[in-house]
């Protein structure tokens, strides 16, 4: 079980997103993914955040390496399958037919590790984290009060801004109101409408919010203001931390060295390993 | 400590041009208990609001005149400051609750005012002793009901150890038994800390015999300020302006009594000795003394009869049609282990008005949405009209079902009141002339003429309640139902409201279901009432017998009229007076 601090949970998100972006390798972004998948599985997601994740690592994946496969405009591309030949009837002769491209699919899946790590790594900190605990982190990481109360404020208030708009949905509904039907305009009108009582709602919501916040002597000033639970960073939160930082840092050294090497910067014999282990493995 | 001091005191919200307060001046003494009462839109919540400063600081506009708290001018403080001697209680407890833990929505007060986390810690325990939440520290405020919740909203208050609480309709969200218990810990606060309380509120039968003095606001002055025992001598005033008085007060002056009895004891003893103006036939609550709202909703009667022939003709009228039947009906949330409701079986014919009551959570709301469609029956069936709701979806209901959510807001989506009203029908593609023959005969209906052009979420609470209603009756369904429509509603617009939907409704044999926890209201316009207890159907009948079992009456959290509950007490003590019959449906 890893029982992590919210701030370091919220820092372990930005290096992952720092490294998911700075490598390119499919065995790097494969081995973070993995490492997601590790603290994901730290602390057993329920059976229904199991199947969400599934979902939405499986459609992730589909969608960006089918679509890759499609659309994959750099060259060389290699043809592995054609969907539409080039003499077909109005679509072939419009797009030049369509191909199912290798290079495509290769790209897709790469970019599917970088999109299927972050989501891992997101869900795992939204999953195991309070609103309370949230605020505290922003907080002690130096956000300002005011925004880190206004972000996880507005985070309490999604699901029943959903529950309001489904309600709206069905009472247009029940007023004979249908939202799919050929008239365009009709339909954008309707949709439009639909947004005027949540906007309403949420205004008053707000205005009423804001009261109840000033009515308690409201002070975003963090010289003046005290709290009840504070956050102590332990010393699993510290190594994991320097762990990653260590990472990120070595990484952004290997990739810089690389870098200068590749565009005929500097070169140095004794960093052919360097150079050979950035271009096989990040 | 804890005295007011109001001087010629002007307000003037910003982007208005008349002024919502116009010279109130008034002096509250150290641990008074003030009612502050009046119709809806008089000013009410917003003298409170000038009073913990939330008025002008955080508002703006244009204020005049001064407050002294404790011989401090409120307009020359930071609310910081003045919300540690003055706590304001708000209406909806969903609205003034944003953490997730207990605990730490009451520590939010304490740590703005940068206390040490050991007396924050102090004063959270203290706070939740004084509610009656010891042991409530940890909980989710999502899993708590509505009073536990406006109970955590008054534990944020009294953490701030105030000497003044304002208390702005708090208990509007609440069934009977949680403005109860709510209402005592005000009355512990006022009386054994000598905390300073006003109270804005229609829930004069309850707040009333608290209080010290009594406030009567209109259009934005204080029309009357005295001691309780001179503040409903004339009844005449409260009735003018739509007011709702203690119904024991009222009975009292009916009976020609000069005293205003606010509890039953009182009232019992006041009666037990008969003055020779005593009028029993005047007994019933909605003849009011001066008959202001029989002559007001009378000179409706007219209009109303007029469209009701015409639906009537358009319609066909067949009593013994049967529109709902709801059989074995149990029903549980997705992801929950909990039945709402459990094996619930009743019809409901045409041309009838039923009421379902119980507590906060008993499954009253879940079970009007079953009668529209929104949610499927886990078990069991409802038919409409016939058709199963299972194999139909909401829009297939139509034009036959309508509903008007507690929050209105929810279903006011035009530009302006009478596009709300005449949405509906241009969705069912009326013609042009039609749809504005609706518009001429609903809008006057529902005193919405003069408000037609106006913008519907700009309007007051009520009327946006009454744009709501009048959009689901343009459709002229065959079932209405109504979500609470006492919230936020003054007695006068209520009356108006229910009385218009009675005359009309039922003329026509249409079908009125509302979900309530006013007693009166139901037995007034109800000609049966559905209970429910837990999400068990625990009675199906006339009013009159429901609320004759004080065992099944607190089973569902209700509370009798106190006009029912003298009753009881004068059978015991006085055959001669069965002719006393309590209000009761018409």
């Amino acid at each position: 079980m890893i029982h992590l601090r919210p701030h370091t949970k919220i820092v372990l998100l930005a290096i992952v997103s720092c490294l998911v972006i700075l490598l390119d390798s499919p065995i790097a972004l494969f081995v973070c993914f993995l490492v997601s998948l590790c603290f994901q599985a730290s602390i057993p997601p329920s059976w229904r955040q199991m199947r969400l994740l599934i979902l939405f690592i499986g459609l992730g994946t589909w969608g960006l390496i089918y679509s890759q496969g499609i659309f994959y405009n750099q060259f060389p591309r290699t043809v592995i399958f054609t969907l539409i030949h080039r003499d077909a009837p109005v679509i072939g002769e419009l797009t030049g037919g369509i191909h199912l491209y290798r290079e495509g699919l290769f790209y897709g899946a790469v970019q599917s590790l970088r999109f299927n790590t972050m989501l891992t790594i997101s869900c795992f900190i939204i999953w195991t984290t309070q609103p309370r605990d949230l605020l505290l982190a922003l907080v002690k990481l130096r956000v300002p009060y005011s925004l880190a109360f206004m972000v996880t404020t507005g985070l309490r208030y999604i699901p029943l801004i959903g529950s309001e708009a489904q309600t709206v949905i069905r009472s247009q509904r029940l007023r004979g109101f249908r939202y799919l039907r050929l008239n365009l305009f009709h339909t954008i009108s309707g949709i439009l409408n639909s947004l005027r009582p949540i906007l309403t709602n949420n205004i008053r919501r707000a205005t009423h919010l804001s009261e109840a916040v000033e009515s308690r002597a409201f002070s975003p000033d963090p010289t003046h203001r005290t709290s009840l639970r504070g956050l102590k960073t332990r010393w699993q939160d510290v190594l994991l931390i320097v762990t990653l930082l260590v990472c990120l840092l070595s990484v952004i050294g290997l990739k810089s060295v690389y870098f200068l090497y590749a565009n005929g910067l500097y070169y140095a014999s004794w960093l052919r390993g360097a150079y050979t282990f950035v271009r096989e493995v990040l | 400590m804890g005295s007011i001091e109001i001087e010629n005191l002007h307000f003037t919200y910003p982007s208005r041009n008349t002024p919502t307060l116009r010279g109130v001046t008034a002096k509250v003494n150290p641990q008074a208990f003030i009612l502050l009462t009046g119709p809806t839109g008089c000013g009410k919540s917003t003298l409170l609001r000038t009073l913990n400063g939330l008025i002008p600081h955080a508002s703006g506009g244009k204020l005049s005149g001064s407050i002294r708290i404790n011989d401090t001018n409120v307009a020359e403080q930071p609310i910081a400051v003045t919300c540690q001697q003055v706590g304001l209680l708000f209406q909806n407890p969903e609205e003034q609750l944003f953490c997730i833990i207990v605990e730490d929505e009451i520590a939010f007060g304490l740590e703005n005012l940068g206390l040490p986390s050991h007396e924050i810690d102090r004063r959270i325990d203290s706070a939740l002793t004084q509610v009656g939440l010891t042991g409530f520290r940890n909980r989710q405020i999502a899993s708590l009901s509505s009073g536990q919740k406006q109970r955590v909203a008054l534990a944020c208050v009294c953490a701030m150890q105030p000497q003044i609480l304002l208390l702005d309709e708090p208990t509007s969200y609440l069934d009977p038994q949680a403005t109860h218990d709510i209402l005592e810990i005000i009355r512990d606060l006022n009386r054994e800390l000598g905390i300073t309380v006003i109270a804005a509120g229609h829930q004069v039968n309850e707040i009333a015999p608290l209080c010290s003095r009594v406030w009567l606001m209109n259009d934005g002055k204080l029309v009357s300020d005295l001691p309780i025992n001179q503040a409903f001598a004339d009844l005449k005033r409260y009735s003018q302006l739509g007011v709702q008085v203690p119904e024991l007060a009222q009975v009292a002056a009916q009976r020609g009594y000069s005293e205003r009895p606010l509890t039953l004891d009182h009232a019992v003893q006041l009666f037990a000795n008969p003055t020779q103006d005593s009028e029993q036939s005047q007994f019933r609550r909605t003849e009011t003394p001066d008959g202001l709202i029989s002559s007001d909703t009378s000179a409706r009667e007219d209009e109303l009869t007029d469209l009701t022939s015409v639906l009537t003709q358009a319609n066909g009228v067949n009593p013994d049609n049967i529109l709902v039947k709801v059989q074995n009906l149990s029903f549980r949330y997705p992801q929950t282990d909990v039945d709402v409701l459990k094996d619930i079986s009743f019809q409901i014919k045409r041309g009838e008005v039923v009421a379902i009551m119980g507590a906060n959570g008993s499954g009253k709301t879940t079970l009007l949405l079953h009668l529209i469609a929104l949610l499927r029956p886990s078990v069991g069936q409802i038919l409409i009209k016939g058709g199963d709701t299972r194999r139909c979806k909401s829009r297939h209901l139509a034009g036959q079902v309508g509903i008007v959510f507690q929050n209105p807001d929810l279903l006011l989506q035009a530009a302006t009141v009478s596009e709300e009203v005449a949405f509906g029908p241009k969705n069912f593609r009326l013609s042009r002339q039609e749809v504005e023959e609706r518009l001429e005969k609903i809008l006057p209906m529902f005193d919405l003429e003069a408000l037609k052009a106006e913008a519907p979420y700009a309007l007051s609470r009520g009327q946006r309640q009454r744009t709501a209603v009048a959009a689901n009756f343009s459709l002229y369904p065959d079932l209405l139902l109504l979500d609470e429509p006492t919230t936020g509603q003054d007695y006068y617009h209520l009356q108006q409201l229910m009385q218009m939907l009675d005359n009309t409704m039922k003329a026509q044999d249409k079908t009125v279901i509302f979900c309530t926890h006013d007693v009166h209201l139901t037995l007034e316009y109800a000609s049966r009432v559905l209970l429910l207890h837990r999400g068990e159907l625990i009675f199906d009948g006339t009013p009159d017998t429901a609320f004759a079992d004080p065992k099944r009456i607190k089973q569902a959290s209700l509370v009798p009229p106190l006009t029912m509950q003298l009753q009881g007490f004068q059978n015991d003590t006085s055959p001669a007076s069965h002719e006393n019959r309590p209000p009761r449906n018409r």
